[in-house]
């Protein structure tokens, strides 16, 4: 019978209300902590990406090596790290440049020069990802040394590799508090648990006196931890939907600067929370199955 | 049905329960096991419904070796056997018919035929008409008669009653031990019940057992409290 304990765990829960409330009320605390750390570490994971994809790096080509473009663009390929090069003709350079003056009169002014182009062709290398940047550079700095054909190298430079470096670390160090805050959690309900339980201790040997055995003690304490952590779960999920949104509409999608674009709500929300569900069914899961057990062990 | 031979118990802090305690309860037998607080008779129950296991010595019950059961046998154990407290032990939050019901389902009785037996055993202790009612709205000795008729629920064939007369007055003492009797006679159930209430032992005569300090002092045929002061 697999109705028995689901029937029993849902009249448990409503038999003991408020000890049931005060450990769903420990779920709902630890699990609104973890949703912050979650969007929090997502969207820096989302940051990152968008940092790391848009990071190109320049490399001109000496006026005298523009013949050899197809083999500098194989050489270049074969650095370890580069996903993929692109050949911009000096033509497309040159044009860029204009377009980066707003004024009409400043681009009239460089008009005459489109004939006797000064720009370089360039590739544009991009890295599989950032940590390779550094290494990719340090190469095409070499060829150029070796006069094997590049001009100019240029890149975000220490900086960009930096800012990529620390928003690693706070994707680590994110990932470690929600680590964290879920054993505090399971903590938590453990120990609300077993004080619901420990009011229950002589329900528990007065099942166990009747000759019920383990099993048949435990499914229905489960199935209330279960119920219990869906309902601390449920305050946390509103709110993770609701305050994400309206963070997401009223920064218009960025944070601080263009640089940060916040991750879509849909369906982001929905994923973090059916993260926060599922917490709350495991967390509610183990807590109780860790109290009910200490009831259970036989002395003999 | 019941059978001590030889048996010891000594608990992990060093206290001596039982000394070599020898019994034997042929089936349909009603006992007394009667003696002081620390007597050794709590001990003797948990010796018998499997809580604790004997030091040394052999305790076999329903021709099972009590103290050879694994831990997951011991449930299944108690369901030969039942057991009724001084304290009652009724689950509170469950209507009497439930607490019966409780002890069925524990052994996976279908539901038509539990319904059917917890009625039988309701009119076996005469509360038919409280199968609804929670434990608290029940007077002591009606929940005593709740208790008993979730010991004999599933037929055991052994009934160990601690006390349960411990928590009444005279008058309802006397009706739980006719009710006692009543199941004993007319079921065969072998019925073995400890207490320290004189009154009782004197007037309702059985074989009484009598405990002192761990040792069996006394195993009188004919029954009558003795009280043996060293």
């Amino acid at each position: 019978m697999i109705s028995r304990p689901i029937k029993e765990g849902f009249s448990g829960v409503g038999r003991h209300w408020a000890m049931s409330i005060s450990s769903a009320i420990a779920v709902t605390i630890t699990l609104v902590i973890i949703s912050v750390f979650l969007l929090l570490t997502w969207n820096v994971n989302n940051f990152t990406q968008n940092i790391e994809s848009s990071l190109d790096i320049y490399a001109s080509v000496d006026y005298d090596a523009e013949n050899q473009e197809a083999a500098l663009k194989k050489k270049i390929e074969a650095i370890d790290g580069v996903e993929s090069v692109e050949l911009s003709p000096k033509s497309a350079e040159f044009q860029a440049y204009l377009d980066s003056f707003s004024d009409e009169r400043t681009k009239e002014a460089f008009e005459p020069y489109a004939s006797d182009n000064p720009m370089h062709d360039a590739f544009y290398v991009k890295a599989a990802d950032g940590s390779k940047i550094q290494s990719i550079a340090d190469a095409l700095y070499e060829m150029k040394n070796n006069n094997e054909g590049l001009y100019e190298i240029s890149y975000g430079g220490q900086s960009t590799i930096s800012i990529v470096d620390a928003m690693a670390n706070i994707r680590k160090i994110g990932m470690i508090l929600v680590i964290g805050l879920i054993l505090l959690a399971i903590f938590l309900i453990q120990n609300t648990i077993k004080l619901t339980i420990t009011a229950r201790a002589t329900e528990i040997e007065i099942m166990r006196n009747v000759g019920a055995s383990n099993r048949f003690i435990r499914s229905p304490f489960l199935i209330e931890g279960v119920i219990i952590g869906i309902l601390g779960a449920a305050v946390p999920i509103g709110l993770t939907i609701w305050g994400y949104i309206a963070l997401y509409n009223n920064a218009g999608g960025i944070l601080i600067s263009n640089m940060f674009h916040l991750v879509e709500p849909y369906p982001f929300v929905y994923y973090v929370s059916g993260i926060l569900l599922l917490m709350g069914i495991v967390v509610g899961f183990i807590g109780s199955w860790l109290s009910v057990t200490r009831y259970l062990r036989w002395k003999r | 049905m019941i059978e001590c031979s030889h048996v010891f118990k000594r608990y992990k802090n060093g206290t001596n329960a039982l000394y070599d305690i020898n019994i034997k309860v042929d089936q349909g037998e009603f006992i007394y096991i009667i003696g002081p607080t620390g007597s050794g008779k709590s001990t003797l129950i948990k010796l018998l419904d499997g809580e604790e296991v004997a030091t040394k010595g052999s305790v076999k019950a329903v021709g099972i070796d009590v103290g050879k059961l694994k831990r997951g046998q011991v449930p299944v154990y108690r369901r030969n056997i039942g057991v009724v407290f001084q304290d009652f032990r009724l689950l509170p939050e469950k209507t009497v018919a439930e607490n019966i019901s409780y002890a069925l389902e524990v052994i996976n009785m279908k539901k038509p035929q539990i319904q059917k037996r917890v009625k039988e055993v309701m009119q076996v202790v005469g509360l038919e008409d409280k199968g609804d009612s929670f434990p608290r709205e029940l007077s002591g000795g009606q929940q005593q008669r709740v208790t008993i008729a979730r010991a004999i629920a599933n037929r055991p064939k052994v009934l160990i009653a601690d006390e349960p007369t411990g928590n009444l007055d005279p008058a309802k003492s006397a009706e739980i031990m006719e009710l006692l009797a009543e199941i004993n006679k007319k079921y065969g159930t072998t019925v073995v019940m400890v207490t320290h209430d004189a009154s009782i032992v004197n007037r309702y005569r059985r074989r009484t057992v009598v405990l002192e300090h761990g040792h069996i002092v006394a195993d009188l045929a004919e029954g009558g409290y003795v009280r043996h002061d060293q």
